[in-house]
């Protein structure tokens, strides 16, 4: 059965649907709220933003930051031959 | 051509530049990112018998480095925490403050407003820089969750038995963090219509 829920409740369940294990129920009275409430809609899809940048802001980060010192480089260097 | 048996005297700077870009953009502290590394090449070193000659000795090492990255996580979300987020954003009184006590639905001010243009208004480089700042300010707790979750991708089952959560804590923080997260990138320019 349907059940109407609060916005608080919403977003906690936009965060949990992504778990495979959240009844059906839930489901559906998210469905539902999502459909009467502009917030939790904008919300909901601006959450979904959040994640992408997120993982693009790691990425890129993890592919243009600066490089490794070369004294760096050279101490781990003679750890590794001291280690090794 | 890469040798056959890895020579890990020629790790740091066959592999170095990399790893250390890689960590960086998970942790945002240099120390602690070159820490890393030196901590993967290490491991890698002693665990070398492991290294089978058919797989690539970069993604072993990254395998490694992840590993790291998620008990950098782990220790980061024990930290104790006595921040500003205690005192404003941050703590249990505080989700209250996003909906209404009597209702549960959005407190007037705190109704998400749109950002239908705001990410095209910014630049793609100013809107991580806002990013990283909001996820900086989430208690040490949230931020390693977050991260866990959204940048690494781990499941809510993974990340509860990375940090010892319990199911209903772990949603409680992720709830949390991603409140305060959106509420933080509002204020700080994606609300701007």
């Amino acid at each position: 059965m349907l059940r109407l829920i609060n916005c608080r409740h919403a977003t906690l369940l936009l965060e949990q649907r992504q778990d495979p294990t959240l009844p059906r129920r839930e489901r559906a009275s998210l469905w539902l709220h999502l459909h009467i409430c502009r917030y939790c809609k904008r919300y909901s899809q601006q959450t979904l933003l959040i994640a992408e940048w997120a993982r693009a802001s790691a990425t890129a980060r993890a592919q243009a930051g600066p490089a490794l010192s070369e004294a760096a480089k050279e101490r781990m260097r003679e750890r590794l031959v001291a280690a090794g | 051509m890469t040798p056959a048996i890895p020579v890990p005297a020629e790790w740091p700077a066959r592999f170095g530049d990399e790893l250390y870009r890689f960590a960086l953009s998970r942790v945002s502290d240099a120390a602690a990112a070159e820490e890393l590394v030196q901590e993967t090449f290490l491991s890698a070193l002693a665990s070398l018998a492991t290294f089978r000659a058919e797989a690539s000795e970069r993604t072993w090492l990254f395998v490694i480095l992840r590993r790291k990255i998620i008990d950098y996580y782990r220790r980061q979300a024990r930290a104790p925490h006595i921040g500003l987020e205690a005192l404003s954003d941050g703590d249990n009184a505080s989700v209250a403050d996003y909906f209404s006590p009597a209702t549960g639905h959005w407190a007037g001010p705190q109704e998400p407003a749109s950002w239908l243009r705001a990410d095209a208004a910014l630049e793609q480089q100013e809107l991580h820089e806002i990013l990283q700042r909001c996820q900086a300010r989430l208690s040490p707790q949230q931020e390693a969750v977050f991260a866990m979750r959204f940048v690494e991708e781990l499941s809510a089952e993974e990340i509860c038995q990375e940090l010892g959560l319990t199911s209903s804590n772990y949603w409680v923080i992720v709830h949390r963090a991603k409140l305060q997260l959106r509420r933080c990138l509002e204020k700080h320019g994606l609300g701007q219509n």
